[in-house]
């Protein structure tokens, strides 16, 4: 009687349970129901026309945010009007089929954000959240994903990204392509943030809804849409890079042993590290143990361009079972593999020009000799930027080595020289 | 006088002659000619030679495939409308009769001067030595092996490293017998040991030179020397040996020795540089730099100071910007 009276227990939590699960469901479906309603018309597709075939070559969502048609969207839906407006114009189509043109006012590069307007839109704009919403609250992601029309996405906010340079909130529920540029709405249909980016599974990105308002102030304070699109992307990458790098500069950089050497630890919130060795490894020859740590931050700036990560590495290797010839043809064929972190193209980039230095810090006794390179290649676009890459390895001991390596995209010269002097400082092995 | 009749192989070279004394002189296949050929198709009385003023008269004798004048030094005795039976040939006429091709030369025809033996060739019975081919084999292989053996960061095998030591010999193998059988075909004699241990001393003076340029370039950061210098000096290297083993295969002439090596490796030359034009100018998103990495004890010299190296920074900057100028 016991079992059975337990069992019956068991039964009631469970439908209980379930009960509860339904009427959350419940709901969540009512609020999403209205919240779709109220907004459907103030919630566009913006659409990419390639002028010469007429047709659409790519598709985002954006929302009105005021009374005199401001829309905004994500910079990469609209990016191949902003490179190229003689190619491309942007267009929009609402809920109810109306299209018109849209005219492109503004970008925020850096937090993928960009400002359109419409002429005669007259729809009803969403309201922008003044404060941050709790964590775990139900938030909704609103947009066109695929092309499939008007959608709502339940999910859950997780408030801001804490490892990432640029605040994005951090978002449960599935963002699909199409919904970039898309609000998230709170459950009192404030826009909370704006749909970017997924990491797949649930995990999403929007934009903080306060970058939105920062650039809106910008664009109305000038009262003027920018004329070149492409000095005022430079001068944000310029600027930004700029302001990372005097905050990363300015900190103490910690340190934590590798090896014999010691490495720059965790630089928060500008990388995330991770790290590995082949000691589990029963036919490893040679001991190698290594470091890396990399920006989340990735900023799009085209197709197959991007920028502003921020990446570095070591290894500490010894020969153990193999002799020092042999050991140095491993290290040479890891010396000579090292590329950028991030991806660029010819119209996009000059090639790498690199130099080699035997180099040999003078501040210590008995200083290590070491063999540096180090590679800029420089923006075609935006001037003074470059990506670099640096790398650096010990020459003076036959069974045994220490390489450190960085690569920056987008940085300025002087920010590029800083910061390979601070690392060289820091990242030794003596 | 006696004439001579050349039968002549392939480039014109004698195969054998005959010596015939007398007035005429008959040619064909039938035994009972001074000059009997085997050639199925001669005829077996072909043709008539007699001595007139300044040559020899032909006289064709009906053969079923005729007699074509391949040369006739004095071309005012071929009149535009003389037959073939009256034709004179002068001392190095050319004839062909079926597919056999015969000089007609007088006994008192010059000859080339005789041309000095080269030192190698004086030398070929000490090079061609077993005793010698043998060390440097071995030299060969242990250099292989060596480098194979210090390239190699994982666990070493045999069975992987026989493969590759095995694809290198037979290969220098097969060229040794290349030479041998051109030596044999155009001077009846091999000297296989003897272009082996050329072949040989090559490849070793091949793996010192890159590993002396290898080792000098890392010193001086000089890339150059290893992708530019090192190799030009590798194709010289293989146009001695050509001009080696054609001293040894060939009857040539210094200078045509040196001009025929020199040409192949030339030839080698503009297509590698014709290949690598294609990627001149090509965008690579990779940085291409000097990886280059050697032993502490292969290692001159110390290095620059930090200050030193960000300063230096500053040109490649500059060098980048250009770089990056839009065409």
């Amino acid at each position: 009687m016991a079992i059975d009276k337990t069992a019956g227990r068991a039964l009631k939590f469970l439908l209980g349970l379930l009960l509860c699960w339904h009427s959350i469901g419940f709901s969540q479906n009512e609020n999403a129901r209205t919240l779709f309603a109220d907004n459907k018309a103030g919630i566009l597709q913006i659409r990419i026309i390639d002028v010469t075939s007429g047709s659409k070559s790519a598709i985002g969502s954006g929302f009105v945010v005021n009374n005199q048609g401001l829309i905004a969207t994500n910079y990469h839906v609209i990016q191949l009007a902003a490179s190229k407006p003689e190619q491309y114009r942007i267009e929009y189509l609402t809920a109810a089929d109306k299209t018109g043109d849209l005219q492109l006012l503004d970008v925020d590069v850096v937090n993928d954000l960009a400002l359109v307007s419409a002429a005669d839109l007259g729809a009803q704009p969403l309201p922008l959240a003044v404060a941050e919403p709790p964590i775990g609250v139900a938030v909704f992601a609103l947009g066109n994903p695929l092309d499939l029309g008007l959608t709502v996405v339940p999910g859950t906010y997780n408030g801001i990204n804490q490892t990432s340079y640029h605040p994005r909130v951090h978002f449960t529920g599935s963002l699909n392509s199409g919904m970039s540029g898309g609000p998230t709405l709170s459950e009192t249909g404030e826009v909370i943030g704006v749909n970017v980016s997924t990491a797949g599974n649930q995990v999403s990105f929007l934009v903080p809804v306060t970058a939105l308002q920062k650039l809106i102030a910008e664009y109305q304070g000038r009262a003027a849409a920018v004329g070149d699109m492409s000095q005022r992307i430079g001068q944000q990458l310029v600027d930004d890079q700029q302001e990372k790098f005097t905050r990363m500069l300015a900190l103490d950089w910690a340190t934590m042993p590798l090896g014999q050497a010691q490495v720059v630890d965790e630089l928060k919130p500008f990388v995330t590290c991770w790290g590995g060795s082949n000691s589990s490894s029963e036919k490893a020859q040679f001991l190698s143990a290594d470091r890396t740590c990399r920006s989340e931050d990735n900023t799009y700036l085209r197709g197959k361009f991007n920028s502003g990560i921020i990446e570095y590495q070591f290894f500490w290797l010894e020969a153990d079972k193999l002799n020092a010839l042999q050991f140095y043809a491993y290290y040479q064929r890891l010396f000579a593999d090292f590329v950028p972190g991030n991806k660029a193209e010819e119209k996009d980039v000059g090639d790498f020009n690199c130099d080699d230095q035997f180099v040999t810090a003078d501040s210590v006794e008995n200083p290590r000799k070491t063999k540096a390179i180090f590679c800029a290649r420089a923006y075609k676009d935006y001037p003074q930027l470059y990506d670099v890459l640096f790398l650096q390895g010990t020459v003076d001991d036959s069974r045994a080595a220490f390489l450190s390596h960085f690569t920056l995209a987008g940085v300025s010269q002087k920010n590029a020289q800083a910061f390979a002097r601070k690392f060289m400082g820091v990242a030794k092995w003596q | 006088m006696a004439v001579i009749i050349e039968v002549l192989g392939w480039g014109g070279k004698s195969r054998h002659h005959y010596r015939v004394d007398g007035p005429s002189i008959s040619i064909g296949r039938g035994y009972q000619n001074d000059v009997v050929l085997s050639d199925s198709h001669i005829s077996a009385n072909h043709l008539r030679l007699d001595v007139v003023e300044g040559g020899w008269q032909l006289t064709d004798l009906d053969s079923l495939n005729g007699v074509e004048i391949i040369k006739n030094p004095s071309i005012n005795s071929v009149s535009a409308d003389s037959t073939s039976s009256e034709i004179v040939l002068a001392d190095g006429a050319e004839i062909k009769i079926g597919r056999t091709r015969l000089r007609i030369i007088a006994d008192s025809h010059p000859v080339d001067a005789a041309k000095e033996l080269h030192r190698l060739e004086k030398d070929v019975g000490q090079l061609n030595r077993f005793s010698i081919w043998l060390p440097l084999l071995l030299l060969v292989l242990i250099v292989d092996i060596t480098a194979l053996y210090a390239n190699s960061f994982v666990e070493w095998q045999w069975k992987n490293a026989l493969s590759s030591i095995l694809f290198t010999q037979v290969f220098l193998l097969m060229l040794a017998l290349f030479w041998g059988a051109v030596g044999r075909f155009l001077r009846e004699e091999a000297n296989f040991l003897g272009h082996y241990n050329l072949i040989l001393l090559a490849a070793l003076v091949y793996s010192a030179s890159d590993w002396f340029f290898g080792v000098i370039g890392y010193n001086l950061s000089a890339e150059f020397l290893i992708v530019a210098v090192a190799p030009l000096l590798n194709l010289m290297l293989v146009a001695v040996l050509l001009a080696a083993n054609f001293a040894l295969a060939t009857s040539m002439l210094a200078r045509q020795r040196w001009i025929t090596s020199v040409g192949f490796v030339l030839l080698l030359l503009i297509v590698s540089v014709a290949n690598q034009m294609q990627q001149w100018g090509e965008f690579s998103p990779y940085p291409e730099y000097f990886s280059a990495l050697e032993l502490p004890a292969l290692q001159i010299g110390g290095g620059e100071s930090v200050d030193e190296f960000i300063l230096s920074l500053d040109d490649l900057f500059t060098e980048a910007d250009q770089l990056a100028v839009k065409k």
